[in-house]
């Protein structure tokens, strides 16, 4: 018990100098991207290839969540504005909601699961199988060449994947809103879009560039950071998606009280 | 010339513990030793890829413990690696022998197309540009990451254990092939093995690393006569002895 007890402070101290060191490393990581971005030094044909495998890639499950997103939306708000009889509220509530919020966040969290952890595992495979140091043995700098093209592709699919699942979302709002609620088409369109400001998608989309860089950050950190065979780069990515997630809430958290 | 002057590196422990050696130009240099030694981790030291505690390695005039990652991107130009476990990309063969040209030298794709063709004749696997290395096997993969190792005629080359896993009728094949690049380019070789009788067939000089110490140097002759228990238990592969 008591060794129980006087291990605690120091799990404690173990965990924040593990967070200090994680957080360290993510910064260093970001001033090297930087300093590759000026002048930019980007490799172009990994940028094109991860845009693909990233973005376009990305389309069906972004489509999907996007869509459900919208209709999740309509239904949690039907039954409060019916109660007001305030029914052409319902387009408003959906769109600002799913704008503002939900659209950029679970959009991030599936990017994360599927473009982050899938990053973290490619770089972690890549350091337990000495291809990193293949890389720097053959005189090519690993970040120019994987890194930057990485990172910077996650921000701009990220932010885009965000533009593009809105419309989806506004459809599938739209379809949940006329097949559940009765509610038509163009009533949820001229009630609803003209409440909606422009500011509201804008807001979405800065937090999808940010919530981009910080996927993009944590998961190529994490991976190059990889140790122990291959239980290690499961280890990362594990690592990757938790500190990724974390980020994106504490972001969006900060973020929601700056774009207020 | 590569000088290695009392190198010191540990991760958790120590690893390498004051390593002195030189490799004169055009020689190759075996470096032996039980798994665990620090063969691996002093061929990365030389090749930049780790930063001793303590200790100077020199290529040639440039001093690599003193260069930072920028001025190490030059030197390692100069430098050939075939890496333990092949390090092969996720790119065909071809690709994989060309990333260096195509990279690193300004050159024709016909020329780069040309000297892959070369390099994987002479390592025995003509015509496999467009296979991938998942489709290899490992003696396959070894000479793909020879014939990568070697494509920019570099004048230094390290070969992490490149038998290492392999029959010992390939493992002679591909020391033979060690040998007959470096004696076509006149390059400098470091070669890492476990494979005592294989690596000494090709040797001009041996260095033994033992708990990360250099415990032997000399030449073939030198070590196949050894008295030193360690050396002597190694070299011949005695069960009875203090390994």
């Amino acid at each position: 018990m008591k060794a129980a007890l006087l291990s605690l402070p120091t799990q404690v101290g173990v965990a924040a100098l593990a967070i200090a060191q994680q957080t360290g490393g993510i910064a260093i990581m970001a001033a090297q991207i930087l300093r590759r971005l000026l002048p930019p030094k980007i490799d172009r044909v990994e940028f094109f290839r991860n845009m693909y495998r990233m973005g376009v890639q990305s389309l069906p499950i972004v489509i999907a969540t996007a869509f459900f997103t919208g209709g999740i939306m309509v239904i949690q708000a039907a039954p409060i504005v019916q109660s007001f009889n305030a029914t052409h509220f319902v387009g408003w509530a959906a769109l600002f909601t799913t704008f503002r919020e939900i659209g950029p966040l679970l959009i991030a969290l599936m990017f994360n699961g599927r473009v982050g952890a899938n990053n973290t595992a490619e770089l972690g495979t890549m350091v337990v199988t000495e291809q990193i140091d293949a890389l720097r043995a053959l005189a090519i700098d690993p970040i120019t060449y994987l890194v930057v093209p990485r990172a910077l592709s996650m921000a701009i699919t990220m932010t885009a994947l965000v533009i593009l699942g809105d419309f989806f979302a506004i459809f599938g709002a739209i379809v949940t809103a006329d097949v559940m609620l009765d509610f038509p088409p163009a009533s949820f369109m001229n009630h609803g879009l003209p409440m909606v400001e422009f500011w509201d998608f804008q807001v979405g989309v800065i937090k999808a560039a940010f919530f981009g860089v910080m996927i993009g950050l944590a998961s190529c950190y994490f991976g190059l950071a990889t140790t122990g065979g291959a239980p290690g780069v499961g280890r990362a990515v594990n690592r990757s998606v938790v500190a990724s997630a974390s980020g994106i809430f504490i972001t969006d958290y900060l973020s929601t009280f700056v774009l207020a | 010339m590569i000088r290695v002057e009392d190198i010191h590196l540990s991760f958790k422990s120590p690893v390498l513990r004051g390593v002195s050696f030189e490799v004169q130009e055009g020689e190759i240099y075996a470096l032996i030793g039980p798994g665990a030694s620090g063969k691996s981790v002093l061929l990365k030291t030389i090749a930049g890829l780790l930063r001793p505690a303590r200790g100077h390695v020199w290529i040639g005039d440039v001093e690599v413990t003193a260069s930072d990652e920028l001025q190490m991107m030059e030197l390692r130009k100069k430098i050939g690696m075939l890496f333990q476990n092949y390090a092969l990309f996720d790119k065909t063969v071809g690709e994989n022998i060309a990333f260096p040209l195509e990279r690193l030298f300004d050159m024709p794709e016909d020329e780069i197309r040309e000297r892959v063709a070369e390099r994987l004749a002479a390592v025995a696997l003509p015509g496999i540009e467009d296979r991938i290395p998942a489709s290899l096997s490992g003696g396959q993969k070894k000479r793909v990451g020879v014939a990568r190792a070697t494509i920019a005629r570099a004048p230094v080359v390290l070969y992490d254990e490149p038998t290492a896993g392999l029959d010992p009728v390939t493992s002679q094949k591909i020391y033979n092939l060690i040998r007959d690049e470096q004696r076509a380019q006149k390059s400098t070789a470091i070669v890492i093995s476990s494979d005592v009788a294989g690596v000494l067939t090709i040797a001009d000089r041996v260095g033994m690393l033992l708990n990360g110490r250099l415990i032997f140097e000399g030449t073939v002759e030198e070590a196949r006569a050894s008295k030193h228990p360690a050396v002597e238990q190694f070299v011949h592969g005695k069960t009875e002895g203090p390994l």
